[in-house]
C-alpha cells in the first residue's frame, strides 16, 4: 500500500466512521455497513471515483439466518475494488434500491430478487421475472433449494434399463 | 401507426449466441425493445457450489465460449488469493500468452463477424479461417480447441510442448502480414462503411450510465482503463503495449479499436515469447494428498481480467470445505445486454439491431450464468 493510498483510506474511514477491511487481493478493500447505511456509503464512495458499479451478488448465510448483500465498485483513477457489504434479515429480506446512485443496478437487483427473493423497494421492475420461465418453487439460489427434489416432482421419471441386443438381425432383401 | 412487435432470435443468423430481444417496431423503426435472456440458462452458480473446487474447472470455460480462458484465470486467481499460493514464474508467463492468443481468436471472430450483419460474407469466412489457425495453436498446446481447461489453481495444467514457440512464431508472423489486408477489406470497405460509420453511437454519459467497461468505454472516455494497466495481473507490468483509445465512439471506432489491440496482443506475445523462463515449474500443488479433493481457506475475494469485452470478474465466497460456497460472475457484456438495450435500442432501424448487439459486445451465456 502507497502512502498516498492509506491516506485516503484514512480519510474516509473518518468521514463515513466505519473500518476499511484488507482482503486476500492486491487493492481490494471491504467495508462492513449497516443496510441502513448503504446508500450514504455508496454516494459518498461515487463521490470520490468509485464510478464504476461492477456486480451486486448475494450470499445465502442460512445459518446465522441472513443475507449478505455485495455491492463491488471500482475506481478507475487507481484500481481499487470496494467491496460495500450489509447484512439482511433472511426472514423478511427487504432493501431500498440502488439504482438512483448507480443506474446500472437495475437488472441486478431483478436477478436476485428472481434468485435470492429479496424485495427492492423503489425499483418499479424488481419483481419481473428474468431468467427463469415459470418458476413457481423457491428463489434457487437459497441454500435450502434442494434442486434433485424440484426435478422429482416436476418430471416423470424415465427407466432407462439395459438392454444389449442378442440377435443379429441380418438384412435381407 | 400500428406497432409489430417482432422477434429478433434466438436463431438469427445476426444474433449473438442464444438471446433475443422484442423489438416493437413501427415501420423499420424500433419503438421499444426489450431484451428476453434466459435461453442458455444452466444454473451455472448453483451448479458450482454442488461440485469439487476442481470439478469446476470443466464447467467453468462453458460460462464464455469464445474466450473461454479468462474464466479459468479469474477462478484460479481468485482460489490463489484465499489460499496465499504463489504461482511459479513460468506459468505467468503462460498463462499471459493463452490470454492474448485468445484474445486474438475472439477478436479475428468479431472483425470477421461484422460481415453477417452487413451483409459481407467473404469477411466472416476470412475471420473464421485465421481463428482455426489460433485454435490449431490451442491444440497443440492444452489438447482441446475450444474449452481448454489449461489454467488451473497453482498454475497451468501442464507445460509447453516442445517446439510450440516456433509454431506460435509463424502463427503470428502469418498473421501480422494479413491484418492488413482484412482492414483493408473489413475496415475500409464502403459496404461496411454504409453501416456501421456514425452509426451505433456510445455517448460517454451512458459508458458511466450502465458499467459499460472495455472497449466500449476507451473508445468512447479516451481514458487508459484498461485492468491490465490500472491493475496488472499475471506479469502484464513487465511487458510493454498501448491501450488504443478513442473520443467518439461510433460502430466503426469500436471495430477499429479491436483492430489495433490486435497489433498490441501480437506485441505482448511476442515479449512473453522473448522474456519468459526457459524452464522451470510450472503448477504448484494444493494439498499433498488427492490433487482433486482440497479445500481452501475461509474467505471471499473479487477477482478479475480485462477480457475483450471488458471487466470480467468471479466473486469467490469459500466456507472452507471441499466445495466453493458461492460463486457469483461478473460477465462484461451485463450492463449493454441488458439495460442497454431497453433503453438504447430504441431509435435504430431493426436491421441495425444485429449490429448493435455485434459492435456493443453482448455475449449471452455470461449474461444467462
Amino acid at each position: 500500500m502507497t502512502n498516498s493510498m492509506s491516506n485516503w483510506i484514512e480519510t474516509l474511514e473518518k468521514d463515513l466512521g466505519v473500518e476499511v477491511l484488507d482482503s486476500p487481493a492486491k487493492l481490494q478493500y471491504f467495508i462492513d455497513v449497516e443496510h441502513t447505511n448503504v446508500h450514504q456509503t455508496l454516494a459518498y464512495l461515487r463521490h470520490v471515483g468509485f464510478t464504476q458499479m461492477s456486480l451486486l451478488s448475494c450470499i445465502d448465510w442460512i445459518e446465522q439466518g441472513k443475507f449478505q448483500l455485495i455491492c463491488i465498485l471500482m475506481n478507475w483513477e487507481n484500481g481499487v475494488h470496494m467491496l460495500v457489504r450489509t447484512m439482511l434479515d433472511r426472514e423478511n429480506p427487504e432493501f431500498t434500491t440502488i439504482t438512483d446512485i448507480y443506474p446500472g443496478a437495475v437488472y441486478y437487483e431483478r436477478e436476485i430478487h428472481e434468485f435470492f427473493g429479496v424485495h427492492f423497494r423503489g425499483n418499479p421492475t424488481y419483481q419481473k421475472p428474468l431468467f427463469l420461465e415459470r418458476w413457481d418453487d423457491m428463489p434457487p439460489l437459497r441454500k435450502d433449494f434442494d434442486p434433485q427434489a424440484y426435478s422429482d416432482s416436476k418430471f416423470p421419471r424415465r427407466e432407462h434399463p439395459h438392454v444389449f441386443k442378442t440377435k443379429v438381425v441380418e438384412v435381407t432383401e | 401507426m400500428k406497432e409489430v412487435k417482432l422477434f429478433l432470435g434466438p436463431q438469427h443468423p445476426g444474433m449473438h449466441g442464444n438471446y433475443s430481444v422484442h423489438m416493437y417496431v413501427d415501420g423499420d423503426m424500433i419503438k421499444k425493445a426489450r431484451p428476453t435472456p434466459g435461453f442458455l440458462h444452466r444454473g451455472f452458480e448453483k451448479l458450482m457450489e454442488r461440485r469439487l473446487w476442481m470439478g469446476n474447472l470443466a464447467l467453468i470455460p462453458r460460462i464464455c465460449v469464445v474466450e473461454p480462458d479468462i474464466n479459468e484465470m479469474v477462478y484460479a486467481m481468485g482460489i490463489e488469493a484465499l489460499a496465499g499460493v504463489e504461482v511459479p514464474e513460468r506459468a505467468h508467463w503462460i498463462r499471459m500468452m493463452i490470454l492474448e492468443l485468445g484474445r486474438l481468436a475472439i477478436h479475428m471472430m468479431a472483425i470477421g463477424g461484422i460481415g453477417g450483419p452487413t451483409g459481407m460474407y467473404t469477411a466472416t469466412y476470412w475471420g473464421i479461417a485465421q481463428r482455426d489457425l489460433i485454435l490449431d495453436l490451442f491444440e497443440k498446446i492444452t489438447g482441446a480447441r475450444i474449452y481448454h481447461m489449461y489454467i488451473v489453481p497453482g498454475g497451468v495444467r501442464k507445460d509447453l510442448p516442445e517446439g510450440i514457440l516456433e509454431d506460435v512464431t509463424k502463427v503470428l508472423d502469418q498473421l501480422e502480414k494479413n491484418l492488413p489486408e482484412y482492414e483493408e477489406l473489413i475496415l475500409r470497405h464502403p459496404i461496411i462503411h454504409a453501416r456501421i460509420k456514425d452509426n451505433i453511437m456510445l455517448p460517454e454519459s451512458v459508458v458511466w450510465e450502465l458499467g459499460v467497461t472495455g472497449i466500449g468505454m476507451r473508445s468512447a472516455t479516451g481514458t487508459e482503463n484498461d485492468l491490465r494497466k490500472v491493475k496488472p495481473y499475471a506479469r502484464y507490468d513487465q511487458v510493454e503495449f498501448d491501450v488504443p483509445t478513442a473520443t467518439y465512439s461510433d460502430a466503426l471506432t469500436r471495430m477499429q479499436l479491436k483492430y489495433q489491440e490486435m497489433h498490441q496482443s501480437i506485441r505482448i506475445i511476442r515479449q512473453v515469447m522473448e522474456k519468459m523462463p526457459k524452464e522451470g515449474p510450472v503448477r504448484t500443488n494444493f494439498s499433498a494428498g488427492s490433487a482433486l479433493r482440497f479445500t481452501v481457506p475461509e474467505g471471499m475475494v473479487y477477482t478479475a481480467v480485462e477480457s475483450s469485452r471488458g471487466e470480467y470478474g468471479y466473486f469467490i465466497v469459500s466456507d472452507g470445505k471441499e466445495q466453493p460456497y458461492r460463486i457469483a460472475v461478473r460477465g462484461a457484456s451485463y450492463p449493454q445486454g441488458l439495460l442497454g438495450i431497453e433503453k438504447y435500442l430504441t431509435g435504430y432501424r431493426i436491421d441495425d439491431a444485429s449490429i448493435w448487439m455485434d459492435t456493443m459486445g453482448v455475449c449471452s451465456p455470461e449474461i444467462d450464468r
